[in-house]
């Protein structure tokens, strides 16, 4: 590993500006609006659900900056860079629903109430629905830009790395779908009554009932972890053997987030 | 934190601003960034935290003067509406002192100027803008050849 220089650093925002700039400048504006929510945290005394009230935006802030500067990364490997007519109309409409979710997300934390599973009026049920509808559409880039990359033959990337990026990205979107929807389809995201509240610091997950979103966490961070195997497993295996790896641990990954899911509603905690 | 904390941490801020504007023809860009941009951008945080903080359980609203208000009589509305004086003032402050500079007016006629907009905001830019209206008038190559 080497240490990236200023000027290597500075190179590496433009490229994904390059390739992908609607998702480089939101992923970097999100993080700098993260700012002021993180005076609002420090100064907001307010509780909902046994958790300070901004805890989930900041949540939402750091997981869809990452998501979307991910996205930008993996953009490299499209066989052109987001910038083309059909790219620039879809990219827009999936920033405007990351905002729209953002906002939603803050705004009920503005007034200490839920934003999902939020159905008490007419408007806020309606919003809830229209927020899942959102998601999907956010949702789905990862599969559009895996199935892209998929078809893409001049990555230049070795097999086993090509494959797992492709797959990585198309299960964040298939096992996301799964498991946030049926998340969505419960009345919260605990089966169980807790007790003590116990939680793991920044996750959140329930550590004394079943909490759903752990495999809403791991099944889209698949476009992180497959790409991760991928890479060791094209250093250190022969081409036919990495492959297989990474197959095999896509195979592992989507039986991760079955176990967390089963877990979860048998009402047992995942840690 | 309480309110009255929160008011004596923020006031400090803005007079750093005002200072910094004082003295900017000693370092124009430099403190040009800290009255148009440092402390404007901190103030609008504090600002931030507080209205996402204490909005929804103030009482009153925009809509009408009783609503304004009964809005003030939240402390940290007022507190609130105290920053957004102290941030919207500086940046008025630091945009006379750098149209001043621009326009070749001297830094010390635009000083009381300043003390306005610091006391009485909007009074201040009155008479900014009727100073500069005046140099215009008197600078022989206005217009055409500017």
């Amino acid at each position: 590993m080497t240490v990236l220089t200023a000027r290597q650093h500075f190179n590496f925002i433009n490229r994904m500006t390059r390739d992908a700039p609607a998702f480089t400048h939101l992923a970097l504006f999100i993080a700098l609006t993260a700012i002021p929510l993180l005076a609002t945290a420090a100064l907001d005394t307010r509780d909902f659900l046994n958790a300070p009230v901004w805890q989930k935006p900041l949540q939402f802030h750091l997981a869809l900056a990452t998501y979307i500067v991910t996205l930008a990364f993996f953009a490299r490997y499209l066989p052109t860079p987001m910038t083309t007519r059909k790219w620039r109309i879809y990219a827009a409409i999936v920033c405007f629903c990351i905002l729209a979710e953002l906002v939603w997300v803050g705004g009920a934390a503005a007034y200490g109430t839920a934003s999902h599973f939020n159905i008490a009026s007419p408007v806020m049920a309606a919003l809830y629905g229209l927020m899942g509808v959102f998601a999907v559409i956010l949702t789905s880039p990862s599969l559009a830009m895996g199935v892209v990359i998929w078809r893409n033959p001049n990555t230049g990337l070795s097999p086993a790395l090509h494959l797992s990026i492709s797959l990585g990205l198309i299960l964040t979107f298939l096992l996301t779908l799964i498991a946030a929807g049926t998340m969505s389809s419960m009345s919260g995201h605990l089966i169980g009554t807790p007790t003590t509240n116990e939680s793991l610091p920044i996750l959140g997950w329930s550590r004394e009932v079943g909490d759903l979103r752990t495999a809403h966490f791991f099944a889209t961070h698949a476009l992180h972890a497959l790409p991760i195997i991928g890479l060791i497993a094209a250093r250190a295996l022969s081409p036919t053997t990495a492959r297989a790896t990474v197959w095999l641990s896509a195979a592992a990954y989507c039986a991760l987030v079955a176990f967390a899911m089963v877990q979860a509603f048998q009402g047992q905690p995942f840690l | 934190m309480h309110p009255d904390t929160l008011f004596q941490i923020a006031n400090p801020f803005a007079v750093l601003g005002w200072l910094a504007l004082i003295l900017a023809p000693a370092a124009p860009r430099l403190t040009d960034m800290v009255a148009s941009l440092i402390i404007p951008l901190l103030l609008s945080v504090a600002y931030s935290a507080l209205m996402l903080t204490y909005w929804s359980s103030a009482t009153g609203g925009y809509g009408s003067l009783p609503d304004v208000m009964a809005l003030f009589t939240d402390p940290y509305i007022a507190l609130a509406g105290w920053v957004h004086y102290l941030a919207f003032d500086l940046l008025i402050g630091a945009w006379a002192t750098r149209t001043a500079r621009g326009e070749n007016i001297p830094h010390l006629l635009t000083l009381p100027h300043l003390g306005l907009i610091f006391l009485f905001g909007p009074a201040g830019f009155l008479t900014f803008h009727a100073m500069r209206a005046d140099f215009r008038l008197r600078t022989p190559n206005n217009g055409a050849s500017a």
